[in-house]
């Protein structure tokens, strides 16, 4: 299923950015219907200091969106702002919005636990449930569908072919999920996180816990899960990012500093600051 | 595509919600309850106690009485033979449990650490009857053979001093129950210390290895000034218990309500008076002089827990100092 | 003194307080064995099938156990089952909701108080509680009794090892959009079942033993009874009786009942330490 694309050299549709970093005559940002997630003026705070310092971007359905910075930028602040799950903690708050599909999300009235379950997010660390991997898929499901088993039997195949880790457990389903290796747990979180079939996908660093080889192979699968969710992906792997990502948000110390096509980011930066970074010369 | 993230089961969430909010409910409801509990043993102590402090005013604390005939009772034997009791435990008990902390810190071989750890601390599962049987039949008949012959013989001939150790050896009595009390508080104390000793930074201990101090001028200079404060904390918890012990004190006390000078003389404490007693109280101020006598239990061994918890807890503050 | 004598005289101290360290330690691991030797010379020769089978006998006669020990499982199976969940809750709330709470700290500080609170004031208080209004004495009493003394150990335990599941899966739960009950309920404590099992068997090893509590509230009965509306034997109070007794055949059974007590106890001590170090092995 392709988008439309066109590709112009208008001002995008897209909302103002925070820094004036398009520029009328450069290629702009993928246009599309619109965006599926709109960040305006996104501010976060955590016990009374400023960790996001208003962040304007927006993130296109069917498509990665790669964020890299060095350490504490707050790249996965905001990652987690998207899906609000910071408020398990007190002491942090967001202020701005955070439109989804036009809805804004950090809006007091909005549901948490029905936000999560369209927003899926897979963390840094494996943190396969202390069930068996059938179980560790089917409680998701469980949560907001009620599917016959044999309904059932097939939502957790097909999730577990999507995170190409069926052909490796599927012999052995009722097995502890964390009997697995470190590779196959994240994939099994992977695997958790899609089985709901939500519409955006959060990546906190996903493969930074993982040997080079699942590296590889959990980002063969972020491409192939692009087809069929927005995602967002934190990294600070960054051939990664210029790998798999279409889109590019760089941040530096709680500001979006410059964003835009991955390839563009990457090879004619248009900040000195990304053009540092990108180039090691701090990190 | 129109969002599903507000069109999904309405009736679901607010269900789920519902079930939030009960569960959160019920767990508090049960926390509140602790403090509840709290609140009614101090009420029916209290309660319990009025009777006898209405008919002997704070006297009752200082009269060596007890006559069940003529309803006259007063708290002095009991709460001296608490607290003597208890004081001799802790002088047996914190060197042995400090002794044991640093064998177990310091020179025990990394292998051998946690099954002698583990015996130790199988000591402090041991209950209180048991203790008491075997104070009563072992270790009572030892005493009374061996050591508290020795003990008049030697000290008792001791100007001023010799008075503790005076009378005839009966093995039962205020020593020996203070000998057992010590016993079943070393693995507690032992327990707390040796926990405090390992949040020593190793650091430290090895920097004052390095400039060539002892092992003991380690523990006496470093570690010791270092866990103060979580040590006396693990004391103190010891010294609440001890307080509060009630069967292995019951056997081998002698159960006599008076005082004497000597330690080797038969006495009571507040809980051997009580398990002694109480089943067969009849008379309302009997029963309540008891009931004042566990309020007096209470209030001591409250004060002691509470300052011990509290000093643990500022040793937690302090973490890694 | 010159340097030489200076450092003798350090090492001879050293030397005394490390020899009294390694004699403390000598001291306490004899006085268990002395313990344990006494309980088995003398109650070995107790032990045969009729001390379960049998009553508690009339003062010079022979016989068993079998009302003392059912006593003593029954009000201890009662007691832990009611005890348990009520300290499993207030030690979820300790460590799920007391984040921001004010009555948390102090329900910590008042729990454990009462940990180490004198067993025979909970006898007092239950007494006044349970037996006066009934007007009798009772094993449902008895029971009540031990139920206090088990909720603050199994509250500890419970708060302790619930602390200690990794925050990291407590979001990914959460991530998932699952309401929290069910996190906590279907994930954490799954993940802590281990540790909180241990909590259990420690509280059951903490009232096994104890005998003050169900000195006024249990009492004790000669014969067999199951009526949980009247006193009921108890193997503790029962070897209170008949050690202090001067019958040899009491004495016996005293001694038996002692050995069986311990051995149980000591059992559950390292059984709940083998678990406990089993659930804390890193994976």
């Amino acid at each position: 299923m392709s988008a439309d694309i066109t590709v112009t050299a208008e001002t995008p549709r897209a909302p103002t950015l925070g820094r004036p970093i398009v520029r009328p005559q450069e290629p702009a940002v993928v246009a599309q219907t619109s965006p599926k997630v709109v960040i305006k003026d996104v501010r976060f705070y955590y016990k009374g200091y400023e960790a996001l310092k208003g962040i304007n971007l927006a993130l296109q359905d069917k498509r990665v969106t790669a964020f890299i910075g060095p350490s504490g930028c707050g790249k996965s602040t905001l990652l987690r702002v998207l899906n609000r799950i910071y408020e398990l903690y007190p002491g942090q708050r967001a202020t701005g919005e955070v439109l989804v599909d036009g809805r804004n999300i950090l809006d007091s009235g909005q549901d948490l636990n029905l936000l999560r379950a369209k927003i899926g997010m897979v963390f840094q660390k494996p943190t396969p449930f202390p069930m068996s991997i059938y179980d560790n898929i089917a409680f998701g499901i469980r949560l907001y569908e009620r599917l016959s088993p044999s309904e059932l039997d097939e939502r957790v195949e097909h999730a577990l072919r999507r995170a190409a880790l069926w052909d490796e457990v599927k012999d052995k389903l009722r097995q502890s999920g964390l009997s697995l290796s470190g590779g196959q747990q994240q994939r099994l979180c992977i695997a958790r996180a899609v089985a709901v079939k939500p519409e955006i996908l959060l990546l906190d660093e996903p493969a930074s816990a993982l040997d080079p080889i699942s590296t590889q192979r959990v980002e063969e699968l972020i491409a192939e899960l692009k087809s069929d969710y927005c995602i967002a992906i934190v990294t600070h792997n960054m051939q990664q990012a210029a790998r798999s990502s279409d889109f590019t948000a760089f941040m530096y110390l709680g500001e979006l500093v410059e964003f835009g096509d991955t390839e563009a980011i990457f090879t004619h930066p248009r900040e000195k600051r990304t053009e540092d970074y990108i180039t090691g010369r701090f990190g | 595509m129109a969002s599903t993230l507000t069109v999904a089961p309405r009736r679901r969430v607010d269900r789920q919600h519902l079930q939030d909010a009960l569960f959160r409910g019920a767990t508090r409801f049960f926390a509140i309850g602790v403090l509840v509990l709290l609140g009614g043993i101090v009420v029916s102590l209290a309660a319990g106690a009025a009777p006898a402090f209405r008919a002997f005013g704070l006297g009752f604390l200082g009269s060596d009485a007890w006559n069940p005939v003529k309803d006259n009772f007063g708290a002095l034997p009991a709460i001296y033979g608490t607290l003597a009791t208890s004081l001799i435990a802790m002088l047996i008990g914190i060197p042995l449990a400090v002794g044991i902390a640093v064998f177990l810190t310091e020179l025990c071989p990394p292998p051998l650490r946690r099954p002698i750890g583990t015996l130790i601390e199988l000591l402090a599962a041991i209950p209180s009857i048991i203790y008491g049987i075997w104070g009563l039949f072992v270790l009572a008949p030892f005493l009374q053979l061996t050591v508290q012959p020795f003990l008049i013989d030697t000290l008792g001939e001791v100007p001023i001093l010799g008075a503790l150790f005076g009378g005839p050896p009966l093995g039962l009595g205020i020593l020996t129950a203070g000998i057992i009390l010590g016993i079943m508080v070393l693995p507690f104390i032992a327990a707390v210390t040796r926990d405090v000793f390992l949040t020593v930074p190793p650091m430290l201990r090895e920097s004052a290895y390095g400039v060539g101090a002892t092992t003991s001028e380690v523990i006496s200079h470093i570690v010791l000034p270092y866990t103060r404060t979580g040590v006396i904390g693990g004391v103190m918890l010891g010294l609440g218990r001890a307080l509060g012990e009630t069967m292995a004190v019951t056997f081998v006390i002698g159960n006599a309500h008076h005082i004497r000078v000597s330690l080797l003389a038969p006495g009571t404490t507040i809980s051997a008076t009580l398990a002694n007693e109480f089943s067969e109280a009849v008379g309302r101020l009997y029963t309540s002089s008891l009931f004042a006598l566990g309020a007096i239990l209470f209030v001591i061994t409250f004060i002691v827990l509470a300052v011990a918890k509290l000093m643990l807890l500022r040793l937690e503050k302090q973490g890694a100092r | 003194m010159g340097v030489a004598g200076l450092y003798n005289r350090r090492r001879a101290i050293n030397g005394v307080y490390l020899t009294l360290s390694v004699t403390a330690t000598a001291l306490g691991l004899l006085v268990l064995f002395l313990i344990l030797w006494t309980l088995t010379a003398n109650g070995l020769a107790a032990l045969s099938t009729r001390l379960f089978t049998e009553m508690t006998p009339p003062p010079g006669a022979s016989g068993g156990l079998a009302n003392a020990i059912y006593g003593s499982v029954v009000m201890t199976a009662v007691a832990t089952l009611v005890g348990t969940p009520i300290g499993v809750l207030t030690g979820t709330y300790l460590a799920e909701f007391g984040a921001g709470s004010r009555i948390a700290p102090v329900v910590r500080f008042v729990n454990d108080i009462l940990l180490s609170a004198p067993s025979i004031i909970i006898g007092l208080f239950v007494y006044e509680l349970l037996v006066v209004p009934m007007g009798n004495f009772s094993a449902w009493a008895g029971a009540a009794a031990l139920a206090i003394i088990v909720i603050p150990v199994v509250v500890r335990t419970t708060e302790d090892m619930l602390r200690l599941v990794p925050g990291s899966l407590r979001e990914a739960a959460i991530a998932l959009g699952t309401p929290q009950w069910k996190v906590i309920v279907m994930v954490i404590y799954r993940a802590a079942v281990q540790g909180m099992l241990t909590g259990v068997m420690l509280a059951v090893a903490r009232i096994a033993g104890e005998t003050a509590p169900l000195l006024f509230t249990a009492l004790n009965n000669q014969f067999w009874s199951v009526n949980m509306n009247a006193p009921m034997a108890n193997l503790p109070v029962v070897i209170f009786q008949f050690a202090l007794s001067p019958y040899a055949d009491w004495q016996t059974l005293a001694w038996g009942g002692a050995l069986l007590i311990t051995v149980t106890i000591l059992l559950l001590n390292i059984l709940a330490r083998f678990l406990a170090s089993w659930s804390n092995r890193t994976p």
